[in-house]
């Protein structure tokens, strides 16, 4: 029998079936579209965002990168907000919310004046949208009124929060851009403009490759192309970290935040979960492997919790939070050595390599019997574990501590995949 | 010089995947719309889907998709021919090699069972004491798939196996190189939890009869999933002679002894061009034969045999001589002579040996006297998958002679549907 667990959550002040919504994009841009999602278990949606202003879009205009075997690790799109008519993407949303009622109906909205927004805020009200989330983050806008130059404004992020909280009572949300230093200070803007809860991240300005023919990047738009934003799996690790510092930010305390960027497994949403994200958003992933990929986000979740005997999402979300601290509060008492199993070993030598040239010369390498020996010279750094194309054949091995600091309790990963 | 290879009997012969390797493969898979593996398997796996829970790192979530499709996924993901059926359908053939879908199989279950998914699931089987009862006869793929499917709609099973074990030919044919006992005893330990019941020892139309199952133990429907177990052995003078063996005889003893007793140091004669001829060459080989050979009455084209199991056999070092038929046994001096006459009909052989193997085929027992069911001509209980005894139901190589484990699966499924359809109508609960 497949597995059933709870994963229902509270957010802010919704309740939701389960945390997985879609982002605002292409993913959620019409009646069908959502219609099939919400069918293929997705939680929510916020739609694809609206503003007065209706998008003209270039073609083409997608790009990924790869590594070796591996395609699309990312993903560099230059798209606006919606390109369809304002009235009837309210009305699409309406539509659904009436077929739909327990599923939750996000209005993201973009406006490029305080009447623009205020209008669009009272539209998504009488669409019957559960929660609005204002896009203070698209990095591609043909207007530097709207869009991530907003986004770097705390001043504008405030006073537009203002507009919409004055036009509405439904709980406004504010979208952020990763594409500044510190993401907590437009984000307490927010709040303090009366916004609710706070989305990261928004994409992040890029180039992906260039074209060689055109002597321009990807993708090409009659001969030229634009910085524009980069989203999917390789931006996972941005977006933790702007997450982790969202939630850690004491002015920010109790202020849920929904986490994007990267998202495609189980793990991925689990890992933003852990940080203490209250809703996770998916465009990336959708846009590669369809809505499907729901199934096994929930199932692989469900079976995580049934391991570890948790019967709802909030017994640990935000469990790994307090663990992640300033490079300066970490025990730097000690160092871990490689220990190498020879047996699982295939003699490739990667190691070695990695450790004579990008560390610290700690192998030598046994020519006869194409084995790496460990020397003094080992710092504990694991560049060779993380080289090493075979699964647990070096793992952590001895702690040694430092002259003159006391024996201690270390704990280690165990778990390499 | 060639390395011929050589292995343990019950040693299983290929490697797994680790989580990296299967993820790599994984990873080769291009999640197609509408897969077309899945609806290359004739028992609905749904590769399709399990490999995209393996990719999306959620190995458990495939493994409850394959135990839910497929009873016997663990042993399938050894067995099944693949490249005729999933891997055959297979998208990627269109740009280098198919994905490797029975090693990922594989890949699941062995999670499943590290997991130890098998014991926590056993806790939230249907409770017992409700739901029509039904007897399955025989334990092989077909009825093992049938009392799966009925025990997940609620009815009460109970499996007669004469034999000391389950599995059918799982457990007494095929050798452990491919298919290791505990990946047997690992499907049927799921089939287990599921409250099916399994009787070994029980021999049904000699023991007690079909009517005492109907009437006396008050079963609603009956399923034969009995198989194929008649030695076919060719009418020629000198197979009663000691150390001649049908099949299935042989790989039986080879099971049951962990290895062919006695086989070191012998000179071994294997007749016949299928699977199980290739089987019973391997065993031999394997069980310290100084000598294996098999000899077909038609060419390696026309055998019936899978192309990697040739391979596999001559791999060990086993020759094939095509186009001799058997003439007769004749005891020798210190042994056996094996007389072949060729398909050019001028051609002769006499091989010295010390032991041969008729693998020519399996028959059917006699149906009709021991369950009261009609059957064809060629002995084969006639059911579709009703039999033209009220309550009866059949299928599986009984039905549908030698056939594959996985094809038993379907068919064995779908008899369960036919019974839960039958059972309904008769207004049983
Ligand atoms: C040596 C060999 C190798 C094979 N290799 C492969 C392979 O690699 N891949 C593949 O897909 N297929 C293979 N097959 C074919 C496959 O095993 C069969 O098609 C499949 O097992 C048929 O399943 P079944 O349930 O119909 O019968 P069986 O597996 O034959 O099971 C029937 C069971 O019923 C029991 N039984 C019979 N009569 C009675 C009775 N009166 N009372 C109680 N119990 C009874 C028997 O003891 C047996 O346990 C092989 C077959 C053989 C013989
Ligand atoms: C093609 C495309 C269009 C997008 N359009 C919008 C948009 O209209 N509004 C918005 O708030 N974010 C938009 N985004 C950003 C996503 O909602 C999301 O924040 C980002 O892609 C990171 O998540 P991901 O890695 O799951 O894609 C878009 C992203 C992509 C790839
Ligand atoms: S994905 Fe669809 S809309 Fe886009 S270019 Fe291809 S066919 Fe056209
Ligand atoms: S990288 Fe790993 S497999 Fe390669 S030599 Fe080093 S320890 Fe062995
Ligand atoms: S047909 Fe092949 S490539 Fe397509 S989903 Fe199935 S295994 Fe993957």
């Amino acid at each position: 029998m497949a597995i059933k667990k709870d994963l229902s959550i509270e957010y802010l002040g919704v309740k939701c079936e389960n945390p997985f919504f879609l982002s605002s994009s292409p993913v959620g841009s019409n009646y069908e579209m959502v219609a099939k999602s919400f069918e293929a278990g997705w939680g929510g949606v916020f739609y694809k965002t609206i503003g007065i202003f209706v998008a003209d879009e270039c073609s083409p205009r997608f790009d990924n990168n790869a590594k070796e075997g591996v395609p699309w690790i990312g993903f560099k799109n230059m798209e606006q907000i919606s390109d369809k008519p304002t009235e009837l993407n309210f009305e699409n949303m309406f539509k659904l919310k009436r077929d739909y009622p327990d599923k939750i109906m996000v209005a993201s909205i973009m406006g490029s004046s305080d009447e623009e927004w205020i209008q669009l805020a009272k539209m998504a009200e009488q669409a019957g949208a559960d929660l609005i989330e204002g896009n203070f983050s698209c990095p591609q806008m043909t207007s530097h009124a709207m869009g991530s130059d907003v986004g770097t404004d705390p001043a504008l992020v405030k006073r537009y929060c203002e507009a919409v909280v004055s036009a509405t009572s439904i709980p406004f949300i504010a979208k952020m851009t990763p594409n500044i230093t510190s993401i907590e200070i437009p984000a307490r803007a927010a709040i303090e403009g009366g916004a609710k809860g706070i989305s990261a991240i928004n994409t992040i300005k890029s180039i992906t490759n260039l074209d060689l023919d055109n002597m321009t990047a990807m993708p090409v738009v009659n001969g030229k192309s634009s910085i524009s934003g980069y989203s999917g799996a390789a931006i996972k690790p941005v977006a933790l970290r702007f997450v982790a510092a969202l939630l850690q930010d004491e002015k920010l305390a109790g202020v849920p935040v929904s986490g994007i960027g990267g998202i495609e497994t189980w793990r991925d949403s689990l890992e933003f979960l852990l940080l203490g994200c209250r809703n996770l958003q998916v465009t990336t992933a959708i846009m590669q492997y369809g809505y499907r990929i729901v199934e096994d986000m929930a199932s692989g979740l469900m079976h995580w919790m049934d391991e570890r005997g948790y019967d709802r999402l909030d017994d640990f979300i935000g469990q790994a939070l307090p663990n992640i601290v300033p490079a300066e509060e970490l025990d730097r008492d000690f160092k871990v050595l490689p220990q190498f199993d020879d047996d699982l070993c295939t003699g490739c030598g990667r190691c070695y390599v990695s450790c004579y040239d990008g560390a610290h010369q700690a192998i030598d390498w046994d020519a006869e019997s194409r084995r790496p020996k460990l020397n003094d010279n080992c710092v504990g750094c694991h560049l060779c574990l993380n080289v090493c194309p075979v699964q647990y054949c070096i793992t952590p091995g001895e702690i040694q501590f430092k002259e003159g600091r006391g024996a201690h309790e270390v704990a280690l990963s165990s778990h390499y995949v | 010089m060639s390395e011929v290879r050589r292995e343990s009997y019950s040693s299983e012969a290929v490697r797994g995947f680790d989580h990296r390797t299967a993820m790599e493969e994984a990873a080769r898979c291009l999640l197609c719309y509408d897969a077309p593996c899945s609806e290359g398997c004739p028992a609905g796996t749904d590769p399709g889907k399990f490999i995209r829970s393996i990719r999306f790192r959620n190995p458990k979530g495939a493994a409850e998709t394959i135990r839910e499709n497929n009873p016997l996924g663990g042993v399938c993901a050894r067995v099944c021919p693949y490249d005729k059926l999933c891997e055959e359908a297979c998208s990627r053939c269109g740009i280098d090699r198919p994905i490797e879908i029975g090693k990922l199989q594989r890949y699941a279950i062995e999670q499943e069972e590290a997991f130890g998914m098998v014991e926590a699931g056993s806790a939230s089987a249907p409770a017992a004491g409700a739901g029509a009862k039904v007897a399955c006869v025989g334990a092989g793929p077909a009825s093992i798939a049938c009392a799966a499917e009925l025990a997940r709609a609620g009815a009460r099973v109970t499996v007669y196996e004469r034999e000391e074990k389950p599995g059918g030919v799982l457990t007494y044919g095929i050798t452990p190189t491919r298919l290791p006992q505990k990946v047997v005893d690992h499907d049927i330990a799921a089939v287990r939890a599921l409250g099916v019941e399994f009787e070994c020892g029980v021999n049904v139309g000699a023991g007690v009869s079909v009517d005492e199952l109907l009437t006396g133990r008050g079963f609603d429907a009956v399923f034969l999933g009995t198989g194929l177990w008649a030695p076919k052995i060719p009418d020629i003078p000198g197979t009663d002679l000691d150390n001649v063996y049908a099949a299935a005889d042989f790989l039986k003893l080879a099971r049951v002894n962990g290895g062919f007793p006695d086989a070191e140091g012998k000179t071994v004669v294997v007749i016949g061009g299928g699977d199980v001829a290739m089987d019973c060459a391997a065993t031999a080989q394997l069980s310290g034969a100084k000598k294996t050979a098999i000899w077909y009455r038609r060419t390696i084209a026309e055998a019936p045999a899978d192309m990697s199991e040739i391979r596999y056999v001559t791999e060990l070092g086993i020759g094939i001589s095509e186009n001799f038929a058997p003439a007769a046994v004749e005891k020798s001096d210190n042994g056996l002579i094996a007389r072949f006459a060729g398909r050019d009909g001028a051609s002769e052989a006499a091989v010295a040996c010390d032991i041969v193997v008729f693998a020519v085929g399996q028959g059917a027992e006699d149906a009709r006297a021991a369950f009261a069911v009609s059957t064809d001509e060629k002995g084969l209980v006639a059911a579709d998958p009703a039999t033209d005894r009220e309550g009866v139901f059949a299928a599986g190589d009984a039905v549908h002679g030698g056939k594959t484990v996985v094809d038993a699966v379907a068919k064995g499924k779908e008899a369960a549907a036919a019974i839960l359809a039958y059972l309904n109508q008769k207004g049983v609960k």
